[in-house]
């Protein structure tokens, strides 16, 4: 029978294998940690001061944090009629469960220079986005590298977005402070979209243990009147 | 006289609990499947308990239901937990259900004279997709409101009243606040009422025709001088012990999935449901929950819809009679012969074939492979009268193995 399971087991997977890809290139891990409050504080400021000249974060309104950073539902675009390219940016309180965090932490590092695009900017994850390339400033300007077709066919995975893409300039910060400043935004979407998390895996822990335990006496009472059943 | 004298003199406590727990005597070698029974009904008590105070929160209008999960999930103490109790109640109470049917499938527990016990649970099974489509359809995200499209159309396959049905299934021409609203009285009222008057049934067909054991031979025997069965102990203490140790092991379990992955990457809560409902935006890729893509994808197998329905139709029915499909001079897979077991074997391969293709968006591989494990789903029940009838059996033992 052994055999038999190997071969259901093949067929089962083969499907798999042959799934082809939309996305041309690999999401980056991010190092998201949702105790690293001082990071989600920053990635807050940050949202606060700039991604909410656009993006609303409505299921947040009534969140301290997010208050404290100044997000607050009156400063929120609510109200605009008009967006430019016709466009309306997503309200981002969820955006983290959508999308999930490396597709976000990938995005904001993959806009690259394209001057076929109303923004002048395109981006490898999602392609003529309709956002402008709002980090440009800290990042620096990449463009496609010459030879991305190449590097391509070089890799039999997805290639990462720092294989395609390639610096032209720098921008005002250093490709490791950009990468912190995505990480804290990505950290406080994170949270934004799941602010129970820290309680949820505190207590998690706590019930484990306590259901441990309780197995210990369970597992001892049924063995005790489980004695005499021959 | 005591309270308790006073009550029993008009209430029959001793009389229930002597009939259903103390004088219940269930075989003394249940294994590891027999303990899915107890686990489900402890999955549908969570259900109700925190669907009552999930219910006390959310508002079923087009407007304002999903914000109304977010309510809970942000502003409700402990709504998070409530919330992802009966999300990870949902999936477990299929993947219990799923398993306790497989039981029943793999020792015979479906033969005479348990045959209605098992048409009762088949219906328990139905309504419990019912219970399930109202619900997912509740949190009025993107999947929630295209998938609800999905099902309620299927009614439209129906010849001559088809297009008519589905207005009357969704009270309006599209899935809309209308719908919710009715899916919503649905979900909290009527069909828990028949679940819970169903379960009722199938516990009392059970005390009446005695549990199963994994061996498929009969208790009742062999008895002792008192009349009781030599190798049944009573359910209480016996297995109300056995089953509150396993209840903790499946504790550990639902909760390590509760605190750190109720979402489970998107099969329990899928990404596309934390948008609101759009009814201009169609999403890339409708799949149903987990536990409705076998039979979601025996109907995409088929490129006929009405025969696909029809197909769907067809496999649910035949797991309805399995009884009479089975000719088998035993009940459990441990006595019968090798065709049974090869059967067995096809028809895992088969089921979790079909569920994975359900989820996967389709292709011409996959589609090939979703026809081939659908072929292998109703051969498993077509040639049962066949094999089972034909093959050598192994000889039955006298008293119940350990």
């Amino acid at each position: 029978m052994k055999w038999l399971k190997a071969l259901g087991i093949m067929i089962v997977f083969a499907g798999n294998v042959c799934a082809a890809e939309d996305i041309s290139i690999a999401l980056e891990k991010a190092p998201v940690n949702m105790n690293d409050i001082q990071s989600i504080k920053r990635g807050a400021k940050f949202f606060a001061t700039t991604c909410m000249a656009c993006h609303t974060l409505i299921y947040l309104r009534y969140n301290k944090l997010a208050e404290e950073a100044g997000i607050t539902y009156e400063k929120m675009p609510v109200n605009v009629k008009t967006w430019p390219l016709g466009v309306k940016p997503p309200d981002l309180s969820l955006e983290a469960n959508v999308r999930s965090v490396d597709w976000i932490y990938t995005y904001l590092h993959s806009f690259y220079t394209d001057t076929t695009r109303p923004y002048g900017v395109n981006n490898l994850v999602f392609p003529n986005t309709a956002m402008m390339g709002v980090l440009v400033p800290q990042q620096g300007q990449l463009v496609l590298a010459s030879d991305f077709k190449l590097v391509h066919g070089l890799y039999d995975r997805q290639p990462q977005w720092y294989n395609v893409l390639e610096y032209q300039s720098q921008g005002s910060m250093s490709p490791e402070q950009f990468d912190q400043l995505v990480t804290d935004i990505v950290n406080f979407l994170d949270y934004a979209a799941d602010p129970y998390q820290v309680e949820q895996h505190r207590l998690g822990y706590y019930v484990l243990a306590f259901l441990l335990i309780f197995f210990v006496l369970v597992f001892l009472l049924k063995q005790a009147y489980w004695r005499d059943v021959k | 006289m005591s309270v308790l004298q006073w009550i029993y003199q008009r209430f029959p406590v001793r009389e229930f609990s002597q009939k259903h727990l103390t004088g219940y005597y269930a075989p003394k070698n249940f294994n590891f499947w027999y303990y899915f029974g107890s686990f489900s009904l402890l999955v549908l008590l969570n259900q109700i308990v925190t669907g009552i105070w999930l219910a006390m929160e959310y508002t079923p209008t087009a407007d304002s239901a999903f914000a109304s999960v977010q309510h809970i999930m942000r502003d409700v103490r402990y709504g998070w937990l409530l919330r992802f109790m009966h999300t990870t109640g949902a999936s477990a109470f299929f993947v219990v259900i799923y398993l306790h049917m497989y039981r029943g499938l793999i020792y015979g527990s479906y033969q005479k004279p348990r045959e209605l016990l098992w048409l009762i649970g088949m219906l328990i099974y139905i309504v419990l997709l019912a219970e399930a489509f109202t619900g997912y359809v509740l949190p009025w995200g993107q999947m929630s409101f295209w998938g609800a499209g999905v099902i309620t159309s299927f009614a439209s396959a129906v010849p001559f009243i088809g297009k008519y049905l589905v207005v009357w299934l969704r009270g309006d021409f599209n899935v809309s606040g209308v719908t919710l609203h009715r899916f919503f009285s649905l979900h909290v009222t009527a069909i828990p009422l028949i679940l819970l008057l169903l379960v009722f049934f199938h516990l009392v067909a059970l005390h009446h025709v005695g549990s199963n054991n994994p061996d498929g031979i009969d208790i009742k025997e062999k008895k002792d001088m008192h009349h009781k069965p030599l190798d049944g102990i009573p359910f209480h203490p016996y297995y109300t012990v056995k089953d509150l140790m396993g209840s903790v092991v499946f504790l550990i379990v639902f909760s390590s999935v509760l605190f750190f992955a109720p979402k489970m990457g998107g099969f329990f809560l899928e990404p596309d449901n934390f948008i609101p409902a759009n009814p201009l935006q169609t999403p890339e890729h409708i799949a149903p929950v987990w536990y409705m893509t076998p039979f979601y994808a025996i109907l995409r197998a088929i490129p006929n819809k009405f025969l696909g329905l029809l197909a769907m139709a067809v496999a649910i029915a035949l797991m309805f009679v399995l009884p009479w499909l089975d000719r088998s001079k035993v009940r459990s897979i441990r006595y019968k012969g090798n065709w049974s077991k090869f059967a067995i074997v096809i028809f895992i391969i088969s089921f979790v074939g079909l569920g994975y293709m359900g989820v996967e968006p389709v292709s011409p591989v996959r589609s090939f492979l979703a026809r081939l494990y659908s072929v292998g789903y109703f051969a498993f029940f077509l040639l049962m009268p066949f094999y089972t009838a034909h093959e050598k059996t192994k000889p039955l033992p006298e008293r119940v193995t350990t």
